[in-house]
């Protein structure tokens, strides 16, 4: 197990930035309604999910990445945010044509998802997370 | 991001004309996102090239496919199957995917349903503008993050011409002079002396094609002769 | 009553607090793609073919009877209009018994049809959960429990109680739950910037 493996999850680093978007996220996925009206606006879903795997649905992306994230209030495994990390990347283009009937804007909390994921130093494969260094005041 | 915009349905249509099965491709990358070749505008040309085709009573059936993007190998691989019974395709991608789309189906004719304009930002909803003229020099550290090649209507590297009008480029009146606009911006962060440096003349590379290969991988490439 | 229509101003207070309004800012006329002559000819159908409706026509045609339904029903019923008139003084129109009834059987008919799509479409089940579930329940029993008194299947005093208690429990829950959507979905919409938004783009999302 490489070293990368190994590194503990900061869960505060994660809340916190939860917090900077909780209000507007929660409204999110509160109003989601679970209609899967904007799984054939995807073409992820379409092509590669054949118009039927869930796990291609910007909805089921959504919920089971950012939606996690604030139900476990943060408290997520490094496992946990590796499922994430093909929810959010190998299944999504962030193409942002998906569609919700509600008004519920889907690529926006993709993108969220995906800068939390990065702050785990969890990046898309083949990509490297920027180390994080201190900046002197 | 390469900003693309379709051609007209006209246009396309009459390049097709010759052709009785053909394959849209679409592409989830950069046309996705500026609305020009994505998944919904492959479904909405077809319907219209469908429609169109058939009103002028010729037998013409089209399909649609989309692929994550048309510029690398692994996802076009995906439609080496699928092309087979079509005797032309048409492209969605910006240029470079429709070229490697020809390269990689050379008996098919490939045609682009796209006219690709420039490298280039999202300002707002639907509304794109050029930034970049990928000049492989870049000098954005230089003038402060505002780029004179692309920005300028004569590409200076030393200042204003002596034309501008009310802060108005004299070539086109509609667009502002960049380098006032470079000089208040380094002025701002008081950075005036980078321009008192004269730039040399550039060489000009846009003639020859592009080509770059990253020094960690290049024993995995043989070297070409150059002539 | 309090409750629900505390909570929904609550809910649209906070919906307006996460927008900013957007400046309108002046387009450069020059290199505006207009439509050519055919592809103006087609504008109507591709617009129908991306609407709701002609993307999921069961489904809308479906919903939105439910939804209609649902607040015509109770808003326009005898019944409550004549309780109303006689605690409030005022009332609204009310709708024939026999219309109210078949009303009642579509707002059914809509749960029922939502519960099957729930339980039978793979994409659906996985993102419902016991929460989904038990509000399909929530919504049905007031409108149920309605039905049965009108018909006095059962002993009646009962059966208006219990429609009483559903009714403002459903009315409570609507803010607090997804059933949010009430007022979330009437303006939403207009405030993403993307090219499924309606309006002008006024007001936008902040974050």
């Amino acid at each position: 197990m490489s070293e990368h493996d190994l590194k503990p999850i900061n869960i505060d680093q994660i809340r916190a930035l939860l917090k900077e978007k909780e209000a507007g996220m929660k409204l999110r996925l509160a109003a989601c309604a679970g209609c899967t009206l904007c799984a054939e606006s995807c073409f992820m879903f379409m092509n590669k999910g054949k118009g039927q795997d869930p796990q291609f649905m910007p909805s089921f992306k959504v919920l089971n990445t950012l939606g996690k994230l604030y139900r476990k209030r943060g408290k997520v495994s490094r496992a946990e945010l590796e499922q994430m990390r093909k929810l959010l990347w190998s299944n999504c283009a962030l193409c942002e044509r998906c569609y919700c009937p509600l008004g519920v804007d889907l690529p926006n909390m993709i993108a969220f998802a995906r800068k939390i994921l990065r702050s785990q130093e969890i990046e898309a494969d083949g990509q490297q997370a920027p180390e994080k260094k201190e900046v002197s005041k | 991001m390469i900003i693309a915009n379709r051609k007209t349905v006209e246009e396309i249509k009459e390049s097709l004309k010759a052709y009785k099965k053909v394959l849209t491709v679409g592409c989830g990358g950069c046309t996705a996102v500026c609305m020009a070749g994505g998944m919904k505008e492959v479904n909405d040309l077809n319907t219209q090239l469908d429609i169109l085709f058939k009103d002028d009573k010729v037998v013409f059936q089209i399909n649609g496919a989309v692929v994550e993007r048309q510029c690398e190998v692994p996802y076009l691989a995906e439609l080496d199957e699928i092309v087979k019974p079509y005797d032309a395709i048409l492209s969605m991608a910006c240029g470079a995917g429709v070229q490697f789309l020809a390269e990689r189906y050379p008996d098919k004719p490939v045609f682009p349903a796209l006219n690709t304009v420039f490298v280039g930002v999202n300002k707002d909803i639907g509304w794109y503008e050029e930034r970049c003229k990928s000049c492989g020099e870049c000098v954005l550290g230089m003038t402060g993050g505002i780029c004179p090649i692309t920005m300028c209507a004569k590409g200076l590297l030393n200042g204003p011409c002596g034309g501008p009008q009310d802060g108005h480029c004299e070539a086109n009146s509609e667009a502002d002079c960049a380098w006032i606009k470079i000089y208040e911006r380094l002025k701002a962060q008081g950075r005036l002396d980078n321009i008192l440096k004269i730039t040399p003349a550039r060489e000009w590379q846009d003639q020859v094609q592009g080509s770059l290969v990253l020094d960690k991988f290049r024993d995995k490439y043989s070297k070409k002769e150059t002539k | 009553m309090a409750v629900f229509l505390g909570g929904i101003a609550w809910r649209l207070v906070e919906l307006f607090r996460l927008t900013r309004k957007r400046e309108r800012v002046a387009w450069p006329t020059r290199n505006v793609r207009a439509d050519s002559p055919a592809e103006q000819k087609f504008r109507p159908i591709l617009s129908f073919q991306h609407s709701l409706i002609g993307q999921h026509p069961v489904m809308a045609v479906v919903s939105g009877l439910f939804h209609l339904c649902v607040f015509i029903a109770p808003l326009f019923a005898k019944g409550h209009n004549l309780m109303m008139r006689e605690s409030l003084g005022f009332c609204f129109w009310s709708l024939p018994l026999t219309a109210t009834d078949a009303l009642t059987v579509l707002v059914l008919g809509g749960v029922l049809f939502m519960l099957a799509r729930r339980l039978v479409i793979p994409r659906v089940r996985a993102v419902s959960g016991l929460a989904d579930y038990a509000l399909l329940a929530l919504v049905a029993v007031p409108y149920l429990t309605g039905f049965i008194a009108y018909h006095q299947w059962l002993p009646y005093r009962a059966i208006v109680t219990l429609h009483m208690l559903t009714g403002e429990a459903m009315l409570i829950a609507i803010p607090f739950t997804k059933m949010a959507h009430m007022v979330f979905f009437l303006f939403a919409r207009g405030f993403m910037e993307s090219e499924h938004n309606v309006g002008r783009g006024d007001r936008v999302w902040s974050s």
